[in-house]
């Protein structure tokens, strides 16, 4: 039976696309960005993340925690068991609503991810993914509703230096995606000190003639609690204020 | 000159001051704002007692006193209203109660010492138990913490067409009518009769001041206003209400008196009882959209009575019309603590709802609130009423619903703590040798069958008596067949549909899931080592948290969630089989209610993990945290399962995502919730969309937003009034649904 490795399920997502939406958290990610603000979901196996705070240091760590001080972040599912969750919500979907596969990459878990999309289907829910493009997958491509895709940094040296990865594959599936019958919403997150190159990245995407919509994502510190809870450094990044946000908004287009 | 949105202006920083001067003259509150005005330097009453407990009773006593209270009501016109009169003090007050008197009457020493003189160690002295005592019923209302509704009042809802083809001259020549007919009902007539002439004296000192105030008045604008005002005063002193103004000047003198006398604050469905003005004055040319507008805005800040928009007629007809815009408009532009509720039918105008929700986001006032009419006409149906009757049946209260002019339902008045009732049952299984959920159930079962048993015993003697402590002199003027027999309407009502409420069901709901998962089975603890931890009061922690981590009520699929419904189903099932005399009924309901709080106080240490003391849940809702999303559409999934299908609410109270926005998919997603939980069978939902860092500002100092308005539970109220343990619970509340 295919399985899929889960970080979380949100019900009643209203930031993660239109209308009403479950939003499942796909764990593991190809790319590692430093500003990640779900670490916990870029390994692929179950980790355990650690909230001292939380701890009221029964010393029973091996007989369970129930604190909440020890939480182990993945789970496996089977469709089944995934379906039952996200169809609590079936009848506030409606028609712009659904579910929204996100991650961590869910592209990366290829065959779980289409069985899902296969199951929503058949009880007519919609269909959305977040990615980053990593991977091109045609056949997943063509049966959502639309894909919201990050474009990270312009310049493909700097994309690797921050997220691991090069981008040259990224902005080739941009462009392969764009033939296909299916709505982009493009966004980048917004780091202050990274030098993103943000009007060129709009000005590609405003040739995409898929790209219905390019938002700018302000960084949020959020993900350093999870950081710390997984043992790692805070990721150093500052909020940018409202000022940048703005000079670069009109970057940012609808149409 | 001043315009319309100045006057407005100035009419909202008044009532900011009002509302900060009262929380100086009364201390916190944990409720309703009511529209009161503080009270003024030299204010004082004398009461009247003609009982030996210290308290007063019956038609003598009531009326008695509220001549006195009224009398001493000052006239308030401000020259920027358009509409005047405004009250401040209440009979219950004079009552003898030490523990309902507000500060400003405790810190008068002259006040107090009319009280003390009557002062008998007797707790509440609102019913007179030397006459009607109920010695052994209270063991049982103790035991399971019942709200018994003995010694309630108003609590129903007028028929506001009675008063509107009458009016004041109208209800004298009616009393006078009927005192002949029947001569051996004098005593009820002679205090009607009363009652009519202390309320023309209040709108009488109306005019005079309205005179006063016109000599003096320079602004021509304001000099016309005044003038107007007085001639509407005039005009409705003895006559029914001819046009828009004046029945808007009629509702706010009658809600005056009728809130002095008991606090009523039930209104009316407004859309529709002040079309007929608005149209006839619109046709003569004598009103404008922008006056209507004024004057409802007036109405709706002299007192925030329960008011419905909306909803379908008897033939299922849409009901909505240019009016009900107007009153959203005009509750937008004085946009204080409004008590509307928009009544919804697939049949009704979509734009409307729509708009409804526009104002409930952009606001984030917490108004309007929404119920849903199939759930509620279907279901009071099923007590043997026929459509048209439960198509009048509106939302007039907190969390309730009435027919107005003809049901005496009690509503809001009558609650029994469940989890109070499986606190007994949990003392029982300990008795015996084997412990299960299944067990637990039967005795909770057995314990509820006694507390429905015993609270239907206080209803029957409260209803039987009732005229003879608090008679209903005021709202009588406006119920059907009162006045034509010369009875109290708790004597004559034509529906006894009486509400009772459980209070408690997340506790217990998710004390029973806790024990089916983590003792029954997974093993984690058990039942000593339970029964153990009840005992101590979780002195270990972890056990606790074992308890509190399973799977809560509206989580989804969950034991707790099963547990829920099954609750449902036996409240249901054993209170609608609790016989009743006469032809009175009980109709079951989760009543939202602010009284969590004082309920916990009762309850010990309970199975899901909450500590002895602390508050109970709220009406339908789940418990704090239910989920770490908080996800909107689980509560809704959950409190649509849990709905007692009689025509009384279980209520989805909820606050929603603060960054939601006023725009299309703002109001595409808030209407989805609302429509989805309604076609599940949900019966009203009170939403808040609160700004969160408004609210932790508030709380840490409340004068910064005098202005802040929250919705606790079926009112809205000023946060500022509210006292610091009941904010802290709202701002709970608020924390555990705003997600990461």
């Amino acid at each position: 039976m295919i399985k899929g490795m889960i970080a979380d399920i949100e019900r009643a997502a209203t930031h993660d696309g239109s209308g009403i939406r479950t939003t499942v958290f796909f764990k593991g990610c190809p790319l590692n960005c430093r500003w990640c603000h779900n670490p916990e979901c870029i390994g692929f196996k179950p980790q355990m993340m650690y909230y001292p705070e939380k701890c009221i240091g029964c010393g029973k760590c091996d007989e369970g925690c129930f604190s909440g001080a020890r939480v182990i972040c993945g789970k496996e599912y089977d469709a089944q068991t995934l379906m039952k969750e996200i169809l609590l919500d079936k009848d506030y979907y409606r028609e712009n609503g659904g579910v929204t596969f996100s991650g961590g990459e869910p592209l990366a878990q290829p065959e779980f991810l289409k069985l899902m999309i296969d199951e929503c289907k058949n009880e007519g829910i919609g269909c959305a993914v977040e990615t980053s493009l990593f991977y091109y997958n045609e056949e997943i491509f063509k049966k959502l509703d639309f894909i919201m895709a990050d474009f990270k940094i312009w310049d493909s040296d700097i994309h690797k230096e921050y997220t691991g990865v090069p981008n040259e594959r990224i902005k080739e599936n941009f462009v392969r995606m764009n033939k296909l019958d299916i709505s982009i919403i493009a966004r980048t997150p917004i780091i202050p000190s990274v030098n993103q190159e943000i009007d060129k990245i709009s000005g590609f995407l405003k040739n995409l003639k898929n790209v219905k919509q390019y938002e700018l994502l302000p960084y949020h510190p959020m993900g350093n609690a999870k950081r710390a809870a997984l043992g790692m450094e805070p990721d150093g990044f500052k909020e940018p204020d409202r000022e940048y946000m703005k000079e670069l908004n009109k970057y940012a287009f609808v149409r | 000159m001043l315009s319309y949105a100045d006057r407005l202006r100035s009419m909202r920083e008044t009532k900011i001051r009002h509302t900060l001067e009262k929380r100086k003259q009364n201390g916190y509150t944990d409720l309703d704002d009511f529209g009161t005005v503080p009270i003024s330097e030299g204010y004082c009453v004398e009461p009247w007692y003609n009982s030996t407990n210290g308290s007063f009773y019956g038609y003598d006593g009531m009326c008695e006193n509220f001549c006195r209270v009224i009398d001493a009501h000052e006239p308030y016109i401000d020259p920027m209203e358009m509409l005047c009169g405004r009250w401040r003090d209440m009979l219950v007050n004079y009552r003898g109660d030490l523990h309902y008197m507000p500060d400003w009457l405790k810190n008068n020493l002259k006040n107090l010492e009319f009280i003390k003189n009557g002062a008998t160690n007797q707790w509440s002295k609102r019913w007179d138990e030397q006459r009607f005592p109920y010695d052994d019923l209270k063991p049982l209302q103790e035991k399971y913490n019942i709200t018994t509704g003995i010694d309630g009042d108003a609590h129903f809802a007028c028929d506001y067409r009675i008063g509107f083809e009458l009016g004041f001259g109208g209800f004298l020549d009616k009393i006078n009518k009927y005192r002949e007919i029947n001569p051996d009902k004098k005593d009820f007539y002679d205090a009607e009769e009363r009652c009519v002439k202390a309320i023309q004296r209040f709108i009488q000192r109306h005019i005079d001041k309205a005179a006063k105030l016109i000599e003096s008045e320079t602004r021509q604008e304001i000099k016309e206003s005044l003038i107007k005002m007085k001639e509407v005063c005039e005009n409705i002193k003895e006559n029914p209400p001819k046009t828009f103004h004046e029945a808007c000047q009629w509702t706010a003198f009658f809600n005056c008196a009728s809130r002095i006398y008991t606090r009523d604050g039930a209104g009316f469905q407004i859309d529709g009882l002040l079309y007929p003005y608005y149209e006839r004055d619109i046709q003569a040319g004598i009103l404008d959209d922008e006056t209507a507008k004024f004057l409802i805005a007036n109405l709706l800040l002299i007192d925030p009575h329960y008011y419905q928009l909306s909803g379908v007629d008897e033939n299922d007809k849409d009901m909505t019309n240019h009016l009900s815009y107007l009153v959203l408009e005009a509750a937008d532009s004085i946009n204080i603590a409004c008590n509307l509720t928009v009544r919804m039918h697939e049949n009704c105008d979509r734009e409307f709802v729509r708009k409804a929700v526009y104002y409930l986001i952009k606001n984030k006032n917490a108004w309007p609130r929404f119920c849903n009419d199939k759930s509620l006409a279907e279901g009071y149906m099923r007590n043997g009423v026929d459509k048209k009757t439960a198509r009048e049946r509106i939302a007039v209260g907190c969390n309730w619903m009435c027919v107005p002019g003809k049901e005496f339902p009690m509503n809001d008045t009558v609650k029994i703590n469940i989890a109070k009732v499986m606190e007994e049952a949990l003392k029982d299984l300990r008795k015996e040798e084997c412990y299960s959920t299944e067990r637990l159930f039967e005795l909770y079962e057995s314990h509820l069958k006694k507390a429905i048993e015993v609270t239907a015993a206080g209803i029957n003697l409260h209803l039987d008596h009732q005229w003879e402590v608090t008679p209903e002199l005021i709202m009588n003027l406006m119920m059907k067949d009162s006045i034509e027999k010369g009875e109290d309407i708790s004597q004559c009502a034509e529906l006894f549909t009486v509400g009772i409420d459980g209070a408690g069901l997340a506790v217990v709901a998710d004390s029973f899931g806790a024990l089916e998962d983590r003792v029954e089975k997974e093993h984690l603890l058990s039942w000593e080592d339970m029964f153990e931890a009840l005992d101590n009061n979780f002195e270990n922690e972890r056990t606790r948290l074992i308890l509190s981590s399973a799977q809560k009520y509206c989580s989804g699929n969950s034991a707790a969630d099963k547990w829920a419904k099954r609750l449902t189903e036996s409240w249901v099932g054993l209170v609608k089989a609790q016989k009743m005399p006469e032809g009175r009924q009980l109709i079951p309901g989760w009543f939202s209610w602010s009284r969590t709080i004082e309920y916990g106080s009762k309850v010990g240490t309970t199975p899901n993990g909450r500590r002895a003391g602390e508050p109970i849940s709220h009406g339908a809702n789940p418990n704090p945290h239910f989920r770490q999303d908080g996800a909107s559409t689980a509560q809704s999934n959950g409190i649509a399962s849990v709905q007692c299908g009689y025509g009384n609410t279980a209520p989805l109270q909820i606050e929603f995502d603060p960054d939601v926005k006023a725009d299309e998919k703002g109001i595409d997603i808030v209407l989805n919730l609302i429509e989805t939980h309604f076609k599940k069978g949900g019966t009203l939902i009170n939403i808040n969309v609160l700004d969160g860092e408004k609210l932790m500002e508030a709380n840490e100092n409340p004068d910064l937003y005098p202005d802040l308005v929250v919705r606790v539970t079926g009112f809205t109220a000023y946060f500022a009034s509210l006292s610091p343990q009941f904010r802290q619970l709202v701002v709970d509340r608020f924390l555990s649904t705003d997600r990461q």
